[in-house]
């Protein structure tokens, strides 16, 4: 049996539209007009044990939706879930015992008082026995390096160390599943890494199946071997970063450095990118015309150093996603 | 049931830090509560310096309507307090983490924030309450105090009721965050003994918004003035209600589990 | 000027948009009118009148307050204080915009709709109980009413105003209005008529501006107020608006200024 089976998922919501003007919000006091919206449709996957899995599409996609539903917050319109054997929308304590979910922009810890409080209170709540507690807070503050934040009230933590406060308060219980949306949003470069490492780290140790959604590609590149792609509520790839990269990269890119300064003009007729100082450029250009082009590039500039690159996965992402 | 009581005793204990975190704000709410017992002592007292009686009750009387209704309505906010910030809890997603914990979303929802400044002024009130019934030593003053404790307890049980109703609906539309207040400001009729609402409105008060079982049954009856037959639906009355809320408190959370985004 | 009326025709829409919250509101104060109705009808059942005030005089005395209670005693000071504790104040002090005056126009949004929300329930429960209504005895203290009714909204405009600002200081915490908003309903007379009250007591609140905000208005409506004495009173509200006004400013600068010396 896998951690996780997925089977033909679908949800859908009824929203309602609002009409403009002043008019419109007096008409709206009385009546409102309602439409649906699929915000998942009929996707399938199984993850396994100890996998970690990243959840990548633009805003909408239906990732979240999908998150919600696996940890039991959002019941299916059809299609089954299954979650270590259990229906998640059931919501059995047995299963609430060995799952987590983290919101990036939410926060379960109480923000007026030190984060080691709400610590104690999930302890109640999983009914953790005082070794247990102790043996996992000890871990957990070891390798998020939590020691300096536990007496602080949340609110006068900075944002990188209250999210590993906030991680901290999820895995206290050691889930089998954890569920990630958005971890490392609003976090700097090096918190980033920090949490990243943690993640892996929890990962291996404890053989959780790990979910996450990203906007950050660094994220997604880092941490997980395996990528689904969400579009408009369906899943359009499942299967590596590397070959969702090779497949979606049509394009390449030149970089070219030149000898003294080139007017704007000329080399914007060729459809590049001209740094502010006329010294270096950089051109988009599909993998087929790459060789042709370089050589008139060479034969029109004067270049003293060209590189040919993969487009950077952020890229990649964009075009996929604008076109979408 | 231990979980529960440790998990409560947790939660009540750091409600209690935060709110020392901000002790002038604390302060205000204190003497708000305070404050407003006070003023319409005041006004009762006041009143009956120009006049014998209200609607046929003594002063003494009138004051035990008054101090019952304020048993009834700081008991119910103590238990709930929760509720007044559910809103909220749903919009910023305080309200998720209670779903997916291993915990009744309903328990940590309404008793998330114990509120001791209600604690601190339900004393008061219950000494009032205790020194007013010891004046009133008839023959069957023994029965008559156990039926007060009882109907009053079933008047905490409807005002339960109504806040788990209001808890329902705060989960379910996300938006009526005022819903509670409707529900404290039509208590206020609750302040007054219900005879001085005329037959009509009073039927109003006993049947459709059951207001008068709450706030005068249980005076009425400790001074003699209520049949048994009145005793038994003000007991149905509670039961019923408060089955009524629970069972649209878990279909409320259904609807929430199949329609938010 | 035209800012102004454009935030107060947009917030007019926001108040309709919250449907509910707008119905709360109003079951709110309706459920308070006719508690109070009913309470003051079966008090003077079988008497004349009750510390001067005829049966006609005490019932419009309620119906007077549910309105002033709607105009005067409506503001916006817990949006305020959110605004505040969650730091979204600073938005605005960086746009060309008087505070003072923004606010002002979101108020009066809130006002007319419940002023107008009070007519209709007044209009239904005269229509329901045929109850005696008692009218102004002459056009002069109908208008002495409206211009006390004007000064009362500006008085609690500014009242609130300073007290919501002392969220500044009590870091994030509503308590100080709480016991503000309590405080006034009783000591303006927007429970009961402040006669009812001993004495001393309302000797005290006469020193006060409270009894400006309902209690006097209506007594000015109901004819109860001489003419020297209405004048005398009108004066005093604009007396008390024109302080509390120069206060909450005062309040508002150094709020501001130990906010950004936090950093928010």
């Amino acid at each position: 049996m896998s951690a996780i089976e997925v089977e033909l998922l679908a949800k859908e919501y009824q929203v309602f539209e609002r009409k403009p003007g002043l008019w419109g919000s007096i008409v709206s006091v009385f009546w409102r007009e309602w439409k649906s919206v699929r915000a998942v449709d009929s996707i399938s996957f199984r993850i396994e044990e100890g996998e970690l899995v990243g959840f990548l599409g633009a805003n909408g996609a239906g990732k979240t939706t999908t998150l919600k539903m696996l940890s039991g917050l959002l019941s299916p319109s059809s299609g089954s879930v299954q979650v270590l054997g259990f229906h998640p929308w059931k919501r059995e304590r047995e299963f609430q015992r060995q799952i987590s979910l983290v919101m990036g922009q939410r926060t379960q810890l109480w923000w007026e008082i030190p984060a080691q409080e709400t610590f104690r209170l999930n302890q109640a709540i999983y009914g953790l026995s005082e070794k247990e507690y102790r043996q996992s807070l000890d871990e957990l503050v070891e390798m998020l390096n939590l020691k300096d934040c536990l007496s602080v009230p949340v609110k006068k933590l900075s944002l990188g160390q209250r999210m590993r406060a906030e991680l901290a308060a999820a895995l206290l219980h050691r889930p089998k599943i954890l569920l990630l949306d958005e971890p490392t949003l609003g976090l700097d470069v090096v918190m980033q890494k920090k949490v990243r490492e943690f993640i892996l780290d929890y990962n291996r140790k404890w053989k959780a199946s790990i979910l996450l959604t990203s906007h950050n590609m660094d994220d997604l590149a880092a941490l997980c071997p395996r990528v689904l792609m969400l579009e408009k509520g369906k899943i359009i790839y499942d299967g590596s970063l590397e070959q969702l990269v090779r497949r979606y990269a049509e394009n390449k890119v030149i970089r070219m450095v030149f000898g003294e300064r080139v007017s704007p003009d000329k080399i914007a007729a060729f459809g590049a990118d001209i740094d502010s100082l006329g010294t270096s450029a950089l051109i988009s250009v599909p993998r087929s015309e790459v060789s042709r082009k370089a050589a008139l590039f060479l034969s029109s500039f004067p270049i003293v150093d060209m590189t040919i690159e993969e487009a950077s996965v952020d890229e990649i992402v964009r075009t996929i996603f604008s076109r979408a | 049931m231990k979980k529960y009581l440790r998990v409560w005793w947790k939660m009540s204990s750091m409600s209690l830090m935060a709110q020392i975190s901000h002790p002038l704000g604390s302060v205000g709410f204190l003497l708000g509560k305070i404050v407003r017992i006070a003023f319409f002592f005041a006004f009762i007292i006041a009143i009956f310096g120009h006049i014998k009686n209200l609607a046929g009750y003594s002063l003494s009387e009138t004051a035990l309507f008054f101090l019952t209704f304020n048993i009834v309505d700081i008991s119910a906010q103590i238990l709930f307090r929760g509720i007044y910030s559910a809103r909220r809890a749903v919009s910023e997603g305080d309200f998720d983490f209670y779903l997916i914990q291993p915990c009744s979303a309903l328990f940590r929802l309404s008793m998330t924030t114990f509120d001791f400044l209600d604690a601190i002024t339900l004393l008061p009130v219950l000494v009032m309450t205790g020194q007013i019934l010891e004046r009133f030593s008839s023959p069957g003053f023994f029965v008559h105090c156990l039926l007060y404790f009882f109907l009053t307890f079933n008047a905490v049980l409807i005002a339960s009721s109504f806040h788990i109703l209001v808890a329902g609906l705060a989960v379910r539309t996300q938006e009526l965050e005022n819903t509670i207040w409707i529900y404290r400001d039509i208590m206020f009729m609750g302040r007054f003994p219900s005879d001085v609402y005329g037959p009509l409105f009073q039927l109003f008060l006993t049947f459709v918004l059951p207001i008068a079982v709450m706030t005068s049954f249980p005076v009425r009856a400790f001074l003699g003035l209520l049949s048994p037959q009145w005793i038994a639906y003000a007991f149905t009355l509670a039961g019923l209600l408060f089955g009524l809320s629970l069972w649209f408190w878990k279909t409320s959370v259904r609807q929430y589990t199949s329609s938010s985004s | 000027m035209r800012k102004y009326w454009r935030a107060y025709q947009i917030s007019i829409q926001e108040t309709l948009q919250r449907r509910s919250s707008l119905l709360m509101d109003r079951v709110g104060g309706l459920a308070v009118m006719l508690s109070l109705y009913y309470f003051w009808k079966t008090l003077l059942s079988g008497r004349p009148s009750f510390l001067g005030y005829s049966y006609s005089q005490m019932l419009t005395y309620i119906f007077g307050m549910n309105i002033l209670r709607s105009f005067a005693l409506t503001g916006r000071g817990w949006e305020l204080v959110g605004e505040i504790s969650s730091g979204k104040i600073s938005s605005y002090l960086v746009r060309p915009l008087n505070y003072h005056g923004y606010a002002l126009s979101l108020d009066l949004s809130k006002k007319t709709i419940h002023l107008f929300a009070a007519l209709i329930e007044v209009g239904a429960l005269l229509m329901l109980f045929h109850p005696p209504f008692y009218l102004p005895q002459s056009a002069l203290s109908g208008l002495a009413f409206l211009a006390a009714l004007v000064l009362a909204s500006l008085l609690f405009f500014f009242l609130e105003f300073l007290v919501s600002s002392l969220a500044f200081w009590t870091s994030e915490s509503g308590g100080p209005l709480f016991f503000f908003e309590l405080c006034v309903q009783f000591a303006a007379g927007a429970f009961f008529p402040l006669d009812v009250l001993p004495r001393l007591i309302q000797k005290g609140l006469s020193f006060s501006p409270f009894p400006y905000l309902v209690f006097l208005p209506i007594n000015i409506y109901l004819g109860r107020v001489g003419e020297g004495q209405m004048l005398r009173d009108l004066l005093m509200a604009g007396l008390w608006t024109a302080v509390f006004a120069a206060i909450s400013l005062v309040v508002w600068r150094k709020g501001l200024a130990s906010y950004s010396a936090e950093g928010g």
